[in-house]
Formats: structure tokens, C-alpha cells, sequence
């Protein structure tokens, strides 16, 4: 399967919240609208002046989530979605933090307390469907599609239209994503965490892990090296001590006998 | 006649009482009713002091064991062996209590065991996890002859010593290792926090810091719990070892100030040091807790001359130290999530026991094993015998304790 993306145009977005009540239908949830993403909201539209703007997971190419997890129970599908493995998950919420768009979030209620996020509807896209949102999108401000069409679609939407902003938002951000946004209104008044990089978080964390080899190569030679260093010091002092002595002892006898 | 002896009340046993009194019930809340009755930690602040105090302080603080086992087997400081125990002992139970802490930190604690067998090698934690179990599984062989020796049956317990004995340079040198890698590691859980981190406290060199700040904060530890012993334990050792280890502490604060300041320049933040924003308070507190008023405190003569003096001086460190570990953790996410954590007393309750449940089990080793050498005297310089015995060579002095 290719790779799968979303595209988000929030030229086109009337703010009808289908996408937001359709995701909690499929999942359960209660229907209240909620401000921000939470356990039981996977996806919010905010109100931003006169924008409305969708919030989900962005489904990074490299994601932070999934290099953060001691366990691995998050990885990127070849499908395009970041999955979550909850059998394998301890609960020590370092993906929580690691998110560049503070996406996951906590069962804070429950007793046994499972982290939440968006999937890109990853079973109904390997059973050949869309995800739910983009089907019920009115207006066609979410499309779902392979990632190549997608980035393509967007680039020539922009190049049609002087009004969108000259981006596309995630394209580049922490190394690429698997959902865009298109806007006509800069994507930092519209709330959107313009902090990260270009460059995949994980690389950062990459880099620091690289040095576990060379610190126990060279700091266990460094330490063996001192303690033979100290060793032999010590037996260098004590022969010399014995030899000391044994003169000591020699001179003694001398004496004694003369 | 018998007579029933209750325990005598006392304001300290009274204190105990009310700490695992409250740690119970907290633990009540927290198994109970869960993190969101029990825990002020929410979406925007997902770690709160379980990981700021129980781990990052926790883990920080029992640095003093490998520096002291790596000063004496390693680089043959013979002056410090009379603490060793000690040291190899504060170190094993703060890395106890940093474990036990995961049952109430983990949001699945049931599944503790899973880094064990699924394995992310990209992750951080699962790095310091690892180091973490086998540093606590070597920190235990370390112990493990102060136990063994109180073994009745001979045969087993000279064995055992023996194999101890061979393996024992192996052990401290894997413990160096290890204890090196996670110190810093713990600060590599907060590179990839980027563009989150207030600038102040965020760096590529987190690592480093980490592991420089850890040193003078573990022997700072060691310091407190040797005096305490000495005054309420009944121990005897020599005092003076406490002013040798706050000379390590001088040097080792002061290149942790400067490559502090040196990186703080290199990341761009120095604009930041003094803009009129509560991050900036949170800062300077550190430098002055952590580094400023330790190093006047370890070099004013007068205060040095007493061991109260270092006490006093390493519990400033220690509390400059834990701002510093709280200031990454949790101050330097606050701009970016809004959180305004503040711990519940759950929280607090539960961190205080388990530092209370360590300081006891320190109290019941140092009381029931043999922590400390037996007397302060040193065996005497060995005599000239040759006259009375005729040996050429007279007996070497085998060590003296230990």
C-alpha cells in the first residue's frame, strides 16, 4: 500500500464539526464538543477569528512518540499512520511530552489509563475506506489520499492561488508529516506550534545515543587503565617498602651480631 | 513478672507514624481512585515530582556510591574505604526507592517488565531503564557481603566471599560505567523536548550537565548521611573525611557553572538570564542554591572546620540541586503547555515515604550490619620482630579493616 496522507484546506472549512462527531461516534465517546484535544476527542476544530483550524495527530514521517517509547508500542505504519500499541505500553508517558504538537494524551480517570491519539482511522484504511473524517468532510476541507497526490494537490493549489500562504504545513516541519495543512492566513496566528525544525526530532536523541559505544569503549579502557596504573603503583610502593624493610632488617642484624 | 514494654513515643517515631500514615493513604488514592484524584499531573504536565524528586533527585543523589567505589577499587584512594559501605549502601537504597517509586509513577505498573523483552533501542528511556535494573543488580553484589558475612555456616559464606572477592574490580567497573551512562542519560530524556524547553534550561549538552551536577550532589548525600550517623547512629569515623569530600565538591561546581554559562551562550539563551519573567526567578534560585551559596559555604574555613558546617552547606547543595532537577523538568515545559502544576499532597506524601522507608532501612543496616569499620583505630604499624621470632620478613600488615 502507498503511503497515505491528509490534506486540510482551512480556506474551505465552514467549521460544521461533522469530522469532530463523527470520530467520537466511531469511537465511543461522548458527544460533547470539546475545546482541545483530549482521551475522549481525538480531534477538536478550533475557532481561530474567522478560521476554524482541525487538531489531530500530524502523523510524523519520524516520529518523536515512537523514538521517545521505551516499549516501542508506537510506530509509523507503512500505511502512513502513527500506531498505538496499548498491550505494549507501560504508562510512563514520555511520547506525552516528546510530541512537537502535544498530541497524545492521558486516560487521566481511568485505573488503568491508556495514552490517546488519532490512527489515521488505520482499519478502515487498510480495509480500503478513507478515514471517517475526510468521508464526511461536507465541503472537502479534509481529503484523504496517497501522500505523493496529496503534497502534489497542495503545491498546485497554491501555485493557482496567490491568496494561500506559501506553505504547506507539515511538509517540512520535524522532518515531514503525514497531514497538511494549506491556509490564507499565517499558520503562526492560527495557533500552530511554529518552534519545530525541519530536522526529525530523533535525530537529536540519535545523536546523544551514538556516544553509548565510545563512553563504554573509552571510559571502561580509561578506568581498567587507572586501576593498573594504581595497581602496579601499589606494588611498586610495597616492594620498595619490603626492600626497605629487609635492608632495615639486615642492618639490624649486623648490629645485633657486631 | 513480665511487663509489657510499649515503644517509647518520641516526636521522631511520632513523624514516621505520620509519614507512612499518609503515604498509605495517598497510596489508597492513587490505586484507588486514580492519577486524577490522587496527582495534579494532567495533559500539559504529564511528569510531575514522581519523576522530578523520586527519580531525577533520586537517581542524582545516589551518585556518591560509584564515585566513592570508583575512588577507592579503581584509583586506590584507601583514605575512603572506611565509608565505602556506607556510600555502596545510600546508593543502593536510593536506586530501591527510585524503583519501587514506578509502581506509583507508571500508568500500568503491572507492566513494569516490558522493556525487559520489547525493545526500542531509538528511545532514551529505554537506555536508562536498562541501566537503571543493572546498576541496582550490581549495587547489590556490591552490598551483598555485608549480608553474606553475617551467614553462620562457614563454608558457604567463604565461598562466597571469595567469589565475591574475584569479581569485585569487574563489578565497580561496570557500576562506573553504567552509573555514568544513566546520570547522563536521565538528561537525555530532555533533548528531544525541543522547541518546548524554556531556553534557559534547554541543551544539546544535557547530558553533560546532568552528569557533572549529579557528582557534587551525591557527595553532598554522602556528607549528610555520615554526619547524621556519626551524631545519632553512634558510628565513629573520622570527621575529616567529610572536608575531603567537599573539596571535591569546589572544582567540580565550579566547571559545572562554566560550561553551564558557556552553553547557555552557545544555545543563544543569554539574553534570557534577566527578562522580567518568572522563569528568571526559578533560574536564579538554582544558581544561587546550587552553585552561588555551596561554593561560599564549602570555603569559608570557619564553617569548613565543622562537620555541622558541611552538613549545613551540603543540604543547601542538595536543595540547590533538586531546584535545578524540578527547573528542567517541570518549570522549563511551563510556557509551552500552561499546565500550573503544582504537586497534590498525594504526591508529596508518596515522595516523602519513600525517602523516609530508605532513611530507616539506612538506620536498620548501619544498626544491624557492618556498615562502618568496628573502631577507628588503624591496626598499628607492624613491629620488628626479627629477634623474638627470627622471621627474615616480618608480616606484612594485611588491610586493616575490611
Amino acid at each position: 500500500m502507498k503511503t497515505k496522507a491528509m490534506l486540510i484546506d482551512i480556506t474551505k472549512c465552514i467549521g460544521c464539526r461533522a469530522c469532530e462527531q463523527i470520530c467520537k461516534e466511531i469511537h465511543g465517546f461522548p458527544q460533547e464538543h470539546e475545546p482541545t484535544l483530549s482521551a475522549t476527542a481525538l480531534t477538536v476544530v478550533q475557532e481561530r477569528g474567522d478560521k476554524f483550524v482541525r487538531r489531530m495527530c500530524m502523523q510524523c514521517q519520524d516520529p518523536a512518540c515512537a523514538s521517545a517509547c521505551p516499549v516501542g508500542a508506537l510506530t509509523k505504519t507503512a500505511q502512513g499512520a502513527v500506531r498505538y500499541a496499548g498491550g505494549k505500553c507501560i504508562g510512563c508517558r514520555y511520547c506525552m511530552i516528546a510530541c512537537p504538537f502535544d498530541v497524545p494524551k492521558y486516560e487521566w480517570s481511568k485505573l488503568a489509563p491508556y495514552v490517546t491519539k488519532c490512527d489515521m482511522c488505520a482499519e478502515r484504511v487498510l480495509a480500503g475506506k478513507p478515514t471517517a473524517c475526510a468521508e464526511v468532510c461536507p465541503v472537502g476541507a479534509t481529503i484523504f489520499g496517497d501522500r505523493d497526490d496529496l503534497l502534489a494537490e497542495a503545491h498546485k493549489r497554491i501555485a493557482e492561488n496567490p491568496a494561500y500562504v506559501r506553505k504547506i504545513y507539515g511538509e517540512m516541519e520535524v522532518g515531514g508529516t503525514s497531514v497538511f495543512f494549506l491556509s490564507d492566513v499565517p499558520f503562526e496566528e492560527l495557533g500552530f506550534v511554529t518552534a519545530p525544525m525541519t530536522q526529525p526530532l530523533p535525530t537529536l536523541s540519535a545523536a546523544a545515543l551514538g556516544e553509548v559505544p565510545t563512553v563504554v569503549l573509552v571510559g571502561g579502557s580509561l578506568l581498567a587503565g587507572l586501576y593498573w596504573f594504581t595497581q602496579r603503583r601499589q606494588q611498586v610502593a610495597a616492594a620498595e617498602a619490603a626492600e626497605k624493610e629487609d635492608k632495615n632488617v639486615l642492618r639490624f642484624r649486623d648490629k645485633e651480631r657486631s | 513478672m513480665t511487663r509489657l514494654r510499649l515503644p517509647k513515643i518520641t516526636l521522631w517515631r511520632v513523624l514516621v507514624g505520620v509519614i507512612f500514615a499518609a503515604g498509605a493513604w495517598a497510596t489508597y488514592l492513587r490505586f484507588v481512585k486514580g492519577f486524577e484524584v490522587a496527582t495534579n499531573m494532567s495533559n500539559g504536565q504529564p511528569w510531575g515530582i514522581w519523576v522530578a524528586v523520586a527519580t531525577l533527585c533520586g537517581v542524582g543523589l545516589s551518585a556518591g556510591g560509584f564515585a566513592i567505589a570508583g575512588a577507592v577499587y579503581l584509583l586506590g584512594m584507601e583514605r575512603y574505604r572506611p565509608v565505602l559501605r556506607a556510600a555502596v549502601i545510600i546508593a543502593f537504597l536510593g536506586y530501591l526507592s527510585v524503583v519501587a517509586g514506578y509502581a506509583w509513577e507508571l500508568g500500568l505498573p503491572w507492566n513494569f517488565w516490558h522493556p525487559l523483552v520489547m525493545w526500542n533501542r531509538s528511545s532514551v528511556l529505554f537506555e536508562v531503564v536498562w541501566c537503571i535494573i543493572l546498576y541496582t543488580m550490581v549495587l547489590a553484589l556490591e552490598f551483598s557481603p555485608a549480608l553474606v558475612e553475617r551467614i553462620p555456616w562457614a563454608p558457604v559464606r567463604e565461598w562466597y566471599l571469595r567469589w565475591h572477592h574475584r569479581i569485585l574490580i569487574a563489578l565497580v567497573l561496570i557500576g562506573v560505567l553504567l552509573s555514568s551512562l544513566h546520570q547522563s542519560f536521565l538528561g537525555g530524556l530532555f533533548i528531544i523536548f525541543k522547541g518546548k524547553m524554556y531556553p534557559l534550561w534547554y541543551s544539546n549538552y544535557q547530558t553533560t550537565l546532568f552528569y557533572m551536577s549529579a557528582i557534587p550532589a551525591g557527595m553532598a548525600m554522602i556528607i549528610m548521611a555520615l554526619y547524621l550517623s556519626v551524631r545519632s547512629l553512634n558510628v565513629r569515623i573520622d570527621l575529616r573525611i567529610l572536608d575531603d569530600f567537599s573539596r571535591i565538591i569546589t572544582p567540580i561546581l565550579v566547571i559545572f557553572a562554566l560550561f553551564r554559562f558557556a552553553d547557555l551562550y552557545k544555545q543563544h539563551a543569554l539574553g534570557y538570564l534577566f527578562l522580567p519573567v518568572e522563569e528568571t526567578a526559578y533560574f536564579w534560585l538554582e544558581m544561587a542554591l546550587f552553585i552561588a551559596a555551596p561554593l561560599v559555604l564549602f570555603n569559608l574555613p570557619r564553617l569548613r572546620q565543622q562537620p555541622i558546617g558541611l552538613y549545613w552547606a551540603s543540604a543547601v547543595l542538595i536543595a540547590g540541586f533538586m531546584v535545578h532537577r524540578i527547573n528542567v523538568s517541570i518549570t522549563s515545559l511551563e510556557r509551552a503547555t500552561h499546565a500550573g502544576y503544582v504537586p497534590k499532597w498525594p504526591e508529596m506524601a508518596v515522595t516523602i515515604m519513600l525517602v523516609a522507608a530508605a532513611v530507616l532501612a539506612f538506620r536498620g543496616a548501619v544498626l544491624h550490619l557492618r556498615i562502618f569499620p568496628q573502631t577507628m583505630q588503624v591496626a598499628p604499624p607492624p613491629l620488628l620482630l626479627p629477634r623474638m621470632t627470627g622471621q627474615v620478613f616480618p608480616a606484612r600488615p594485611s588491610a586493616a579493616v575490611n
